[in-house]
């Protein structure tokens, strides 16, 4: 057992924020087209680590948990904005990729369901196993294969759909 | 979808250079924040006045006049296997509400077969399907939301931290239609608890169950913790008997018996592995 009670040393918390930083962060920028809401969702997400203090069974119990925890939080964000009826354009400060099929592809991912989103991020960008990344948000393998299989057909319906 | 191009395209994004450093500061600063409130809870503890909200529940079989059945719900999610089979003699429509919170949470219906997901085609496993709705009670629109909310079966005399979505290999699947939003529960070892009570909980919280969540009586029987804060609601899955197991129901819990030493999870740790079982299987 991990006990996350640790967390609040110092050095606990450098080891995770400079680990599992980049990866959710990027993970966030699935849901949210701007890098700075990406930023507030990765920083509820630790502080949510902070202040309820799970135990961890080992790392990738750890891992499981930020990804499933920033997703959430990244979900919220995503509806705050949109309950506040903002237009779409402004919740967008990401600099477009220069590369136009670059562009495109991003923001294909990011107009997909949740539930296909992260799991064509975790195949694609971080490249995860359909089983591993059952085991990362807590679904069977046959969901996450599905959810996959459904991303990435939506993703070629868009992405043709824009050519 | 090319695998290069879209890592490009994500490693094209641009983070605050200092986003790290900052993060850190900001936990460590917390982390000295939540050391010292410790502490004075330490010295100044007193009895916690408990203020008791009382969570109205109102239950209610409903003629489910506006909302979609489980067939046409399992219809909406492309499943038309599905949807034929929430329509033979062996479903059972159930169309319970509850209403909790600012939300109204009704169980249409259920189902069990093999070979009705048509992604999964699993023919030698018996799964149980069911769909719960929800809806505000204010009307507005809802939209798909499956990180938010946990639908989960539990089984009497089964602790619920040890039985549940995580530990049954069961997924839930969500579509809105017109505001209201369907979730679709797949649980493919689900009907050999048959000849137990077995529940399907909701509750506002994308994490697994815990013993902040959930007491369990000394009977086996499974209730929300009085505590427990935020849209929830308890069902009895009115499942075939027929379907009962109790070999390979044991089989199942005597592969999560507990490590030695180790305890019931109070918070929201993600996953089953913290397994204990409470009571035997004769449990009703």
């Amino acid at each position: 057992m991990r006990d996350v009670a640790s967390f609040g040393t110092d050095e606990t918390i450098s080891r995770i924020v400079e680990q599992y930083s980049p990866m959710l962060l990027r993970l966030a920028c699935t849901r949210l087209g701007s890098t700075a809401d990406a930023e507030d969702a990765v920083q509820e997400a630790f502080l949510r680590l902070l202040t309820s203090r799970p135990v961890f069974r080992d790392a990738e119990h750890e891992k499981a948990w930020l990804i499933r925890t920033t997703l959430h939080r990244a979900g919220d964000i995503r509806r705050r904005a949109e309950n506040r009826n903002l237009p779409l354009d402004a919740l967008v400060d990401v600099p477009a990729p220069e590369a136009p099929a670059e562009a495109d592809i991003l923001s294909a991912v990011r107009a997909l369901p949740d539930k296909y989103a992260a799991v064509v991020h975790l195949y694609y960008y971080e490249g995860y196993s359909i089983k591993e990344i059952a085991n990362l948000l807590g679904v069977p393998a046959a969901t996450a294969g599905t959810r996959l299989a459904r991303g990435r057909e939506r993703l070629r319906q868009m992405l043709k759909e824009d050519e | 979808m090319d695998r290069e191009t879209y890592k490009k395209a994500v490693d094209s994004l641009q983070f605050s250079p200092d986003f790290q450093a900052r993060t850190e500061a900001m936990l460590h600063r917390r982390a000295r924040e939540l050391e010292k409130e410790t502490f004075k809870m330490k010295l100044f503890r007193k009895p916690a006045a408990l203020v008791a909200v009382a969570a109205l529940l109102v239950v209610s079989v409903s003629a489910a006049v506006l909302r979609l059945s489980a067939s046409q719900a399992a219809r909406a999610m492309d499943q038309p296997l599905l949807a034929a089979a929430f329509e033979d003699n062996n479903a059972v429509t159930v169309n319970q509400t509850v209403e909790t919170g600012d939300y109204a949470v009704t169980l249409l219906g259920l189902t069990s077969g093999a070979g009705l997901d048509v992604l999964n085609q699993d023919l030698d496993v018996t799964h149980t399907y069911a769909v719960v709705s929800l809806e505000r009670l204010d009307g507005t629109p809802l939209e798909a939301d499956i990180l938010s909310y946990t639908i989960t079966p539990l089984v009497s005399g089964c602790a619920p931290w040890a039985v549940n979505n995580w530990t049954l290999q069961a997924g839930v699947d969500a579509t809105a239609v017109d505001g209201t939003v369907y979730y679709l529960l797949d649980a493919n070892q689900l009907g050999i608890f048959a000849d137990h009570t077995v529940y399907l909980a909701f509750y506002d919280s994308p994490f697994p169950p815990s013993a902040e969540k959930f007491t369990m009586a000394d009977d086996g029987s499974i209730a929300f913790s009085k505590d427990f804060q935020g849209a929830h609601a308890l069902f009895t899955l009115p499942l075939d008997p027929t379907l009962a197991d109790p070999a390979a129901a044991q089989a199942l819990l005597d592969n999560w018996l507990p490590q030695e030493g180790s305890a019931a999870p109070q918070a929201d740790a993600l996953a089953p592995e913290d397994i204990f079982i409470v009571t035997g299987s004769s449990a009703q």
